[in-house]
């Protein structure tokens, strides 16, 4: 499918690993375009590079070929400390163990993003407070992460990814921990934020009940990609 | 800010790096202690001598035994327009008992003093009974001495010395120190020439060495005489150098073995929390912001440790001092200040480990992959 000014733009995209003399081409020839308010899912067996290709449009890892344009920026040939501030600025992340600071209570693990992007701490105050409301955890925000049940971390961690008002929320197996009501508690949370801000949003998936929750569903395999269905919702 | 929600909300983990840096802060305290109490003993009491230089014979190669000065030689130095102030100062080691029968002998490092120079370049403080009187059988004893031996201002003595011994009166107490490994006491000049020598001639050297106030006494030539700074000559004392050498040695081995405990402490920490370094760095955090953060641990954890082991160390040496046996740990205000900022330092040092460790985390690993 092809998207009229797309705000992220995906061409020919390749990755190559070396292991030892063998190559391994984990991403192949990869292109498309989505635009902000979308919820994309990527499903595919493990293996088939959707991580590695999620990761590239994080920046998080470097292509071996093709352009990555987010908002008409190439990204993929920036440097360590661009990428870090492409990252800070831009993408907003859920990783599949929500990962937060166990040490930190659920509001300060929202308010570290803004320490790092250099956020004033009223303006970030503010910010928190909000999404704590709107992610219904507003009295759970002094609970330190290791204090939370696994949906409530899932939801602060969707909670992080939003902090900055990042135009790319990458979500990575954001259900694997949960169980099925609760994963897909989260899964609508992410599209109601996706949708309320106008940011893209891309998931890696291997659950399709939760992939059929998105606008578009690609699949990968062996390293292509392909548009499996548009939106059902 | 990151590090210290860290260090408040893992306080036992911190805690227990924390004791291990008190416990090596104090151990490096105390071996400075040692080292200052050591160089007391062995010369406090030419600290506590006025003038900035001392001129020995120049055979006796700055060695304050073998050096002997005649008047000819004090002259000499009077002379210099360079030199503002003389004084001769006689040495003699030499055994100490009470007059009673059965009273224990005890060693001391007798110094002379001449009392016409007393004027001219600082002399031991007197802070009990009164100064010596000329050419009379009188002592002037330390502090140290005092405490040492039991005897008191008034008490009578007798001094052992080429195989006789001479009758002496305690007349006065003088902040004098440490001379020799000994405490140090004082008597007339001429009475020193009759101990050392057992004779006045004209040719009867008149001291051990001269005390000397002068600027510019590098530049200084005499004839058969060395001029050398205060420094130069306590280092010179014999036994000081390998004694400090010794110390050093320790001083240095403690300061390396606290860099490697605090950085591989810090280091482990950091590879237990690589998953999460790598999350941090994902989300935008940088290499730098994140050894910041380690930094900042480090030295607070430092500080902390520093911070007890000090007064730890200063307790220690007040107990030490109250033994009937001298135990020579002594603290002066630069030791603590010198070795806190060096032990902050080395855990700097240390933590440049982690630093590099974290440098090397690579943000992939917060999806669980390897680049």
């Amino acid at each position: 499918m092809t998207v009229v000014n797309p705000m992220l733009e995906v061409t020919a995209l390749g990755k190559t690993y070396s292991s030892g003399s063998e190559k391994v081409h984990a991403v192949k020839e990869v292109s498309f375009t989505a635009s902000s308010g979308e919820f994309i899912a990527i499903v595919g067996p493990s293996g088939s590079g959707k991580t590695t290709l999620l990761a590239m449009l994080g920046a998080l890892l470097t292509p071996s070929q093709g352009e990555i344009q987010v908002n008409n920026q190439q990204i993929e040939r920036l440097s360590a400390k661009k990428r870090t501030n492409y990252r800070k600025k831009n993408v907003g992340y859920v990783f599949q163990s929500n990962n937060l600071v166990p040490f930190l209570t659920a509001k300060e693990n929202l308010l570290l993003i803004s320490t790092i992007g250099g956020v004033k701490k009223n303006i970030a105050q503010n910010r928190a407070t909000q999404l704590l409301e709107e992610l219904g955890l507003s009295e759970r925000a002094n609970a330190l992460a290791t204090e939370l049940s696994g949906g409530e971390r899932q939801r602060i961690a969707i909670g992080r990814a939003l902090m900055n008002r990042p135009d790319l929320i990458l979500v990575d197996e954001p259900t694997a921990a949960l169980d099925s009501e609760r994963g897909e508690r989260v899964v609508r949370s992410l599209i109601k934020e996706v949708k309320q801000r106008n940011v893209l949003g891309i998931m890696v998936t291997h659950d399709l009940a939760m992939a059929n929750k998105a606008d578009r569903v690609l699949e990968m395999k062996d390293g292509f990609l392909n548009e499996l269905q548009e939106s059902n919702n | 800010m990151l590090a210290l929600k860290e260090l408040i909300r893992r306080r036992l983990q911190f805690s227990l790096i924390a004791l291990v840096i008190t416990l090596i802060a104090y151990l490096i305290l105390m071996i400075n202690g040692l080292g200052v109490g050591l160089n007391q003993l062995a010369g406090s009491a030419l600290w506590k001598l006025g003038g900035n230089a001392i001129a020995y014979a120049e055979e006796a190669e700055i060695s304050i035994i073998r050096s002997e000065l005649g008047i000819e030689a004090l002259n000499a130095l009077k002379n210099q327009p360079e030199i503002d102030h003389v004084s001769a100062l006689g040495y003699l080691a030499v055994n100490i008992g009470g007059e009673a029968e059965g009273t224990n002998l005890r060693s001391a490092a007798l110094l002379s003093l001449n009392l016409d120079e007393q004027t001219t370049i600082e002399m031991p403080k007197i802070i009990a009974g009164r100064t010596l009187q000329s050419d009379n059988p009188e002592i002037l004893a330390s502090t140290e001495f005092l405490k040492d031996s039991g005897l008191s201002i008034g008490d009578e003595v007798l001094i052992q010395i080429r195989l006789g011994e001479w009758p002496f009166t305690i007349v006065g107490e003088v902040e004098a120190g440490m001379f020799f490994f000994q405490p140090t006491i004082f008597v007339d000049q001429l009475i020193w020439q009759d101990l050392k020598y057992g004779e006045r001639v004209a040719t009867t050297p008149i001291a051990s060495v001269v005390l000397l106030s002068a600027e510019n006494f590098e530049n200084l030539e005499i004839e058969g005489v060395d001029i050398v700074s205060k420094k130069e000559a306590f280092a010179n004392i014999e036994g000081v150098a390998g004694q400090q050498s010794t110390v050093a040695a320790l001083r240095v081995f403690g300061y390396l073995i606290g860099a490697l405990v605090v950085g591989a402490f810090f280091y482990v920490l950091t590879l237990q929390k690589e998953a999460q370094l790598g999350v941090l760095k994902a989300i935008g955090a940088s290499s730098t912001y994140l050894f910041f953060q380690v930094m900042t641990q480090t030295i607070l954890i430092s500080l902390i440790g520093i911070a007890v082991s000090v007064p730890l160390a200063w307790g220690t040496a007040e107990g030490l001092s109250k033994l009937p046996t001298r135990v020579p740990v002594a603290f002066e205000v630069e030791t603590f200040v010198t070795t806190s900022i060096i032990l902050v330092v080395m855990g700097i040092i240390g933590s440049l480990l982690s630093g590099s460790r974290i440098a090397r985390v690579d943000p992939i690993i917060a999806l669980g992959q390897q680049q």
